[in-house]
């Protein structure tokens, strides 16, 4: 349920390309990924796409990183966001991981305090995660599965820790009024992980999940010490099980990661741990860190969001610092619901008339220009395992095709278009571009839409997301977007197309799709061994979705990032969709 | 006073929302994360008391800022000590020492930039009312007026544009440039030169106007003419006499406007994305963490206040006809 | 405070007492005191080009469609052929700016800023007035009321002023047009935000008027003219609408026209910082905060700093003239 700025998963090798021909000609030719001896790399536009750019195994120096925000949270069971999630691996270790490495490989969870990979049963409700031998903690002390099963049930407690993912909440079979380990103090719940001996973890699901790898990847399976565990304040001091600790740590303004001398590479085949510190601010303006980044002050944005307006006008005619960028296709989605809800969109006609009215270039403008993403015709970005080219309402260069839109105004009985509302997050410049830019793409078909800034605190809890709501307010279309939280078709479309997830409280990012079909059709998937067969379903449902015409795709989204000088081994794989942080060293 | 602002800005963020319709858990939705079920709204509800009658939870307030208060961090409770402004509704750290970790940026905004629109405002004034009617006063004043009509957003990016982002020089710092003065005073006064200047800028206009003013009227008073008939020399009759009548009005102005100042200039920390109180009021308003906006009000009220009453003490020294007994 | 050089010294000596005692005589006088604020107002340069500036920019807000009819294009339109695609700035050299467009176009849009400036000037000036009358009839009514009246009546009501000059008042008024929604008090969209933004603003600066006209009050209530009214039976009501207020227009006169450029820079603030009229209806704040997220595109700012810096100034030369005609006892 990825809504925030920076997650995005992964994109495949067939996005990339794309991405290269998407960026204008560029002559980059695929780097071959990993030339060691090469002292000094040759600055190159998305050479860290294709391969990595400056591979060396060189240790030590300081990586120096800001922030234009401020963490979530540092605690593993209450960060939600992707960079985040990319750079707790540093001072924490899950039971499996995205491993440093290049394109989809970053992507394949690998064991990490785990021996090897879940064991699950024949029914795929049971997973069994045998831990490595010698782990430790920063302050020497074993990491026992105890540990790990502690960490996932404080995460259980999201009244205390509201903003982690919450998929093992929902999918383990905890006890009936089970409120996590502060409120039920010492008890059991054994239901839902249990911990045989020192070395073993049983997860007991409630229904099969296949792809449960790609939950336990997430930081909530990172252990968590019960004796040193401060509840909310434990994200003032994490405790490490990976290979930098905390050296000192001000919230709201940043922090510092030390080696820590308790880490055994011997333990950890995934990270080479380059850097002997990283130094991190948070709060610091954003045009700021471009400004840094481009004069070499500075080496990583960590938000991995891409570059502010202002530096993209400065960076994309310039040629010596347009080498120094990588332009990446991500897996999110940004996109506009169409609430059925809403009269006249409770007609399908009148929201057909809405996807060929609608002129898409205006919405990648919207998001920064050909850098900032490109066209979408369906929900799935390319990327995903199973994406089919789907495209029902074509226009030439996806600026619309009025006769056709005019066509269907006629069909739906409002030939003469109609008034509508648009909402998106009054905090988002982008959003209210794009909100800008549909109002007057659809006027020309005389559909006339009123703008709605909410904050974007309440937007999907209390505006945009409560159903109740966007009737009583008219909201017709609504302005949002989506990164899944794992890359394949499951994680990607279910939260934003299954109706079961639409709460009448609120707090939903499905917003309009309400069609059994496709509620059928996940649940069909989820019990599908075959993988192939499960890709189908995801492409059917985005077909079906697509026919009754509630979601208009905007743009699959792109950033502009900009490599830090000095920097050493970097990538941007289909696992973090930015630069990876574990993979990363410096000169 | 503080009384009268903290219930205001209680009433602000509850009746209002109340108004527009929203229960308790809709408020409580806000601050439990998106993916939060109907549940976990009900127990952050309770966390956060919002179930309890607005009096109630102002007493509560209070007592905190009195008694200190005490805080469940989940694992444990935690001992909130006197003055305890409470602790973020988001973030969850207590407000007080973020209050305090934000404080020195504006303070060093607000004393340098007075520093200097003091002297310039004043100095031109004088000059200018000494000068009255000729070119340099003309011209000041015009000026003067210029630089009150002078939006510091503007300015601000105008400043940026010129001097910080090498259109056409580099001399100075970018938006968001902050040293402490501990760490480097030459780097501390090198990130804010900016900021002062055009501050200053926009202040030493005002106050040039009315030194300016004030001098004129003082100048014409018996006192004066009494002063010169001693036989004081000119410059002694202008900076002992006519000066410490014209600066009463301005001793005045300064309190309340330093003691804005401080409490948030708001406007000049978003035009330099300067992480002071300001900046920190507009991003607590943004995420409605309300005991974010309550202590930082308080704390900007507070400073009006003693801005006030370290006036009135400025007043005895400066006009000998007040004597504080 | 800047002008009348060029007056000489006799004839601000002469004003006192023609304040002093114009009121109390007979209507002649009184329109005889006016003439000569008048007259002195319109020896003052300076004063009198201030003026000119704001009655150029009412005429172009009130005439706002037909000026960009004939000289722009609608503040709204699109011009996106003018925009790089790339780099979602003006191809121009000079951000387009030229006959088509005579202050160029915004980045990404390509909106004509022309229009948008002069569309900006009917939000800044309409709210600046109306917040403006709003404070003045607050504070002249509080004021009036607390002079006259003293007692505790003063004391509750100079007590409110207090508490409002001490008010952190620019993030109090973003706290309230941030948590105001969309549709209430059965308005909404721009009405709305006009009239919310109207009493926000109008209701935090009335303790600025309410002081001086409460001081004013104050010392006219023990003049002769209202002892004499006071002595023939007339009530509170009578004398205060008959015997103060006329003699109060003046400085309600002088404030009210120092308050409105105070109100302009006021709404341009909250505009700027996200919480005023909303988008996509131009307003000069909100130029301002859009061109700063593109620094790199210097006309974009200039433009709009320029309308509202010309504006403020226009209202504060006049204002200052205006003071000093009509109130020559300051001679500054």
């Amino acid at each position: 349920m990825r809504r925030k700025p920076a997650l995005a998963v992964s994109a495949v090798t067939v996005a990339l390309a794309l991405g290269l021909s998407a960026c204008g000609g560029t002559s980059t030719t695929p780097q071959s990924s990993g030339e060691p001896g090469q002292p000094a790399a040759q600055d190159k536009a998305d050479a860290a796409l294709t391969g990595v750019f400056n591979p060396s195994t060189k240790k030590g120096g300081t990586i120096k990183l800001a922030n234009s925000g401020d963490w979530d949270s540092l605690d593993p069971a209450d960060t939600y966001y992707g960079y985040s999630w990319n750079f707790i691996r540093l001072y924490g270790r899950a039971l499996t991981m995205f491993p440093g490495k290049p394109g989809a490989e970053g992507a394949k969870p690998v064991p990490d305090l785990a021996k090897e990979l879940g064991k699950p049963s024949e029914d795929f409700k049971t997973w069994t995660y045998t831990l490595r031998d010698g782990l430790k903690y920063e302050d020497g002390t074993p990491i026992t599965a105890k540990d790990v099963a502690y960490g996932v049930a404080r995460s259980y407690d999201r009244e205390t820790f509201p903003n982690g993912p919450t998929y093992l909440n929902e999918l383990l079979n905890w006890p009936k009024d089970y409120k996590g380990p502060y409120k039920s103090k010492g008890a059991d719940f054994s239901s839902a992980i249990e911990t045989p001996d020192d070395k073993t973890v049983v997860f007991h699901l409630k229904q099969p999940f296949s792809g449960f790898d790609y939950l336990t990847q997430m930081s909530v399976t990172m252990p968590v010490p019960e004796a040193k565990d401060t509840g909310t304040k434990y994200q003032e001091h994490v405790i490490s099980s990976g290979p930098y600790k905390f050296e000192k740590n001000e919230i709201g303004k940043g922090f510092t990661l030390v080696r820590n001398d308790q880490w055994d590479p011997a333990t950890d085949p995934n990270r080479p741990a380059l850097p002997d510190r990283y130094e991190v601010s948070t709060n610091v303006n954003a045009d700021d860190i471009d400004n840094r980044l481009i004069s070499g002050d500075l080496h990583v944005a960590v938000e991995g969001t891409g570059v502010q307006p202002a530096a993209l006008s400065k960076i994309l005619p310039d040629p010596a610092l347009k080498a120094r960028t990588d332009n990446p296709t991500l897996q999110r989605l940004w996109y506009t619901s169409i609430n059925p809800t809403v009269k006249p969109l409770d007609n399908k006609d009148c929201r057909i008339a809405i996807q060929y009215a609608a002129d898409k270039t205006g919405y990648v403008a919207a998001y920064g220009g050909t850098t900032g993403g490109e066209i979408a015709t369906s929900l799935l970005p390319p990327g995903i395992p199973g994406y089919q080219k789907i495209d029902l309402y074509p226009s030439p260069e996806g600026k619309g095709d009025l006769n056709k839109a005019k066509e269907h105004l006629a069909k739906c009985g409002q030939p003469n278009g109609f008034e509508t509302n648009i909402s998106y997050r009054a905090e988002r410049d982008k959003e209210k571009k794009t909100a800008e830019a549909l109002k007057e793409s659809l006027a020309r078909v005389g559909i006339n839409v009123t703008l709605k800034p909410y904050p974007l605190k309440d937007y999907f809890s209390l505006y945009a997301g409560k159903p109740s709501f966007v009737v009583k307010e008219k909201l017709g279309l609504a302005i949002n977007g989506w990164g899944s939280d794992w890359p394949d078709g499951y994680g990607f479309l279910q939260q934003m197309t299954d109706s079961r997830v639409i709460r009448e409280s609120g707090g939903s990012s499905n917003l309009s799709v309400r069609i059994p079909e496709v509620d059928k059709m996940f649940d069909q998937a989820l019990q599908e061994a075959d993988t192939a067969k499960r890709e189908q379903l995801y492409a059917a449902i985005d077909k079906r979705v697509m026919e009754e015409s509630v979601i208009l795709p905007g743009i699959v989204a792109k950033s502009l990032l900009i490599r830090g000088k000095g920097l050493t081994n970097v990538m941007v794989n289909d696992g973090q969709q930015m630069y990876d942080y574990v993979a990363m060293g410096v000169q | 006073m503080l009384a009268i602002v903290s219930m205001a800005t209680f009433a602000i963020f509850f009746l209002v929302p109340r108004l527009a319709g929203a229960t308790a858990e809709g408020m409580a939705s806000r601050y439990v994360g998106r993916t939060a079920t109907e549940e976990t709204a009900k127990l952050a509800a309770e966390r956060l008391g919002f179930n309890d009658p607005l009096i109630v939870q102002y007493g509560r307030y209070v007592k905190g800022i009195v008694a200190g208060a005490e805080y469940d961090y989940g694992a444990g409770v935690e001992q909130c000590p006197a003055p305890c402004l409470g602790y973020s509704f988001i973030t969850r750290q207590p407000v007080f020492p973020d209050l305090m970790n934000r404080l020195p940026v504006t303070l060093s905004l607000a004393i340098g930039a007075a520093l200097i629109w003091v002297l310039l405002g004043v100095g031109i004034g004088v000059l200018s009312a000494l000068r009255r009617g000729t070119v340099f006063d003309r011209f000041a004043m015009i000026v003067a007026l210029a630089g009150v009509s002078l939006p510091i957003f503007f300015t601000g990016l105008i400043s940026l544009q010129l001097f910080a982002y090498g259109n056409p020089f580099n001399w100075a710092a970018q938006g968001g440039y902050y040293v402490t003065i501990e760490d480097s005073p030459a780097r501390w006064a090198y990130g804010l030169l900016l900021p002062w200047i055009t501050l200053a800028f926009l202040f030493a206009a005002t106050y040039a106007r009315l030194t300016r003013a004030g001098m004129l009227e003082t100048m014409n008073e018996d006192y004066i003419r009494t002063a010169r008939a001693k036989g004081l020399v000119e410059r002694k009759v202008i900076v002992k006499h006519g000066l410490r009548g014209a600066l009463t009005p301005i001793i005045t102005i300064f309190g309340l406007d330093f003691g804005l100042l401080i409490g948030g200039a708001v406007l000049t920390e978003t035009a330099y994305s300067l992480n002071g109180l300001g900046k920190y009021a507009i991003d607590a308003i943004t995420n409605q963490d309300l005991p974010k906006v309550m202590g930082v009000t308080l704390l900007a009220a507070l400073f009006v206040i003693l801005a006030n009453l370290i006036v009135d003490l400025l007043y005895a020294v400066v006009d000998p006809r007040v004597r504080l007994t | 405070m800047t002008a009348p050089l060029d007056v000489p010294e006799s004839a601000s000596h002469a004003a006192p007492e023609a304040v002093a005692a114009g009121a109390g005589r007979t209507a002649i006088q009184g329109r005889s005191l006016g003439q000569i604020a008048w007259m002195r107002l319109k020896r003052d340069k300076i004063a009198m080009t201030g003026a000119g500036i704001i009655v150029f920019l009412v005429l172009v807000a009130i005439c706002a469609p037909i000026i960009v009819k004939l000289f722009g294009h609608p503040p709204l339109e699109f011009h996106r052929e003018m925009i790089d695609q790339e780099t979602q700035i003006p191809k121009d050299r000079f951000g387009g700016i030229g006959w088509d467009f005579l202050f160029g176009v915004e980045p990404v849009w390509g909106r004509d800023i022309f229009s948008r400036i002069v569309y900006g000037a009917r939000i800044s000036l309409l709210i600046a007035f109306l917040a403006t009358l709003l404070s003045v009839g607050i504070g002249t009514v509080l004021g009036v009321t607390a002079g006259y009246f003293g007692g505790w009546v003063d004391t509750v009501i100079s007590r409110a002023m207090d508490v409002f000059l001490a008010f952190p008042l620019l993030v109090f008024a973003i706290a309230l047009a941030g948590v105001v929604p969309d549709q209430a008090f059965g308005l909404s969209g721009d009405t709305l935000r006009v009239s919310l933004l109207i009493f926000i603003i109008g209701f935090f600066n009335w303790p600025y008027i309410g002081r001086i006209i409460r001081g004013q009050t104050l010392s006219l209530r023990e003049r002769e003219f209202v002892d004499a009214a006071r002595s023939l039976g007339a009530r509170g009501p009578y004398i205060i609408v008959r015997e103060l207020l006329p003699n109060l227009m003046a400085p309600v006169l002088i404030y009210a026209t120092l308050l409105i450029p105070t109100n302009i820079l006021f709404e341009a603030a909250l505009s700027f910082l996200g919480v005023g009229v909303r988008p996509p209806t131009p307003t000069w704040g909100g130029m301002l905060a859009d061109a700063a997220r593109i620094y790199t595109v210097p006309h974009f700012a200039i433009f709009p700093g320029l309308a509202i810096f010309i504006t403020v100034l226009a209202f504060n030369l006049f204002g200052d003239g205006l003071r000093d005609a009509l109130d020559p006892r300051g001679n500054r």
